[in-house]
């Protein structure tokens, strides 16, 4: 295998598998062909044209199914995300938590509907209890401090309602898949990526004296998502990536509503891009026809 | 260019274009597309296979066969009739609007 050919497999595999499967080697042997001889690395813009034509046919292959459901599963991921990443730098103080959590997040993501509601029910009680400094299923020593993720205290600027919340989407939301009764597709394992980057502190960005800080490495994955989210919904002209966004909307506003008086300009542009995210995703799909194959 | 009219993209339209002539594979439809074209259009490999992709879904082409080549699977594409019409109808109306420019003056 010469180099090119290494480079330009690596490249393959911006493709969903079951395309590669089917026409990785097909793609390989036209991208071979139509190089220059001797050459070794791929030119600029095929290294363009395949990472845009793989996100592209990655997001034509999810919008499949029911829009409606899919779309709840995805905002309900995408909440379970961010509930798990909430416990992660505490995992060493509550390592049966954050373990539980993460045992939702992968019945939720593979689509274990009837599994992932008494885990994630069980774990709402416990999270619920201690944002509000109570004790429940089992005695909890208060306040639980952070590892090298994060220098604040868990839920230090939670309250029990903002975490209910959240947890009460993801409840709901698997609640009304479970009554479907239909199979639910499983989701894609960079999630696990997400809750990393979204458990971060990041670096410092914000004035010492702010009372409620904003982590900048969720601020970054929460607008990067959303921004494939508006992708989707542009190419797909399908609202499933609307209700998503729309989910974790209001979880995160429901919190930044609790936080109104310390809200800075920071915050403010934060959730007005969120919102602006929401309604893109929501208006993508009826734009403008370019042409009758677009 | 008028919008909402049964225009297609330039790159589609010459694949469509090269189409024409007969089946032909991925490379080969690169190689006419280029030509065709003087070399003012030439997709890239990812773009061109997404055209391909959509043209096919919407039966505008369709798979000819499939044949292997050094041990890797080549398919062979085809343009239906319906893609045949589209072409047809896109090339008249690119060129009554060409006509509005191009005919001699008073005429």
């Amino acid at each position: 295998m010469t180099a090119l050919e290494r480079r330009y497999r690596r490249l393959l595999l911006a493709y969903p598998r079951k395309y590669r499967a089917a026409h990785g080697d097909e793609l390989l042997d036209v991208l071979l062909e139509s190089a220059a001889p001797g050459r070794s690395f791929p030119e600029l813009r095929e290294t363009w044209g395949l990472l845009l034509g793989g996100v592209r046919s990655r997001i034509i292959h999810q919008a499949r199914g029911s829009a409606w459901a899919d779309g709840l599963h995805l905002g309900v991921t995408a909440v379970a995300v961010a509930n798990l990443a909430v416990l992660l730098p505490y995992a060493g103080s509550l390592p049966l938590w954050t373990a539980l959590s993460a045992l939702a997040l992968l019945a939720t993501l593979r689509g274990w509907v009837r599994t992932a509601i008494p885990l994630t029910g069980v774990v709402a009680v416990k999270a619920v209890a201690l944002a509000g400094g109570w004790q429940a299923l089992g005695i909890t020593l208060l306040p639980v401090s952070p590892s090298a993720l994060t220098h604040q205290m868990l839920f230090q600027f939670g309250s029990p309602l903002t975490v209910a919340t959240g947890y009460t989407v993801v409840v709901s939301g698997l609640l009304a898949l479970a009554w479907r009764r239909r199979p639910v597709r499983a989701r894609s394992w960079w999630w696990w990526a997400v809750v990393v980057a979204a458990a971060w502190a990041g670096p410092s960005w914000m004035p010492d004296d702010t009372t409620y800080p904003l982590s900048l490495s969720r601020v970054a994955v929460e607008i990067a998502v959303c921004g494939l989210a508006v992708m989707g919904a542009y190419l797909a002209r399908d609202l499933r990536w609307a209700l998503a966004s729309g989910l974790y909307l209001l979880v995160t506003s429901a919190e930044l509503v609790l936080h109104k008086e310390e809200l800075t300009r920071q915050h403010l542009a934060y959730w007005g891009l969120l919102i602006l995210l929401t309604l893109a995703c929501a208006f993508a799909p009826f734009r403008q026809r370019r042409h009758c194959l677009d | 260019m008028p919008r909402g009219t049964s225009e297609v993209s330039e790159p589609m339209y010459f694949v469509l274009a090269a189409l024409r002539a007969g089946p032909l594979h991925g490379h080969a439809i690169s190689k006419s597309i280029k030509e065709l074209s003087g070399g003012r259009v030439q997709p890239s490999v990812g773009t061109l296979y997404g055209i391909l992709e959509r043209l096919n879904e919407r039966g505008v082409i369709t798979v000819d066969r499939e044949e292997t080549v050094n041990g890797r699977n080549r398919r062979y594409f085809r343009i239906t009739d319906e893609g045949a019409a589209l072409v047809e109808a896109e090339a008249r109306r690119m060129q009554e609007a060409a006509s509005l420019v191009l005919r001699p003056s008073g005429a």
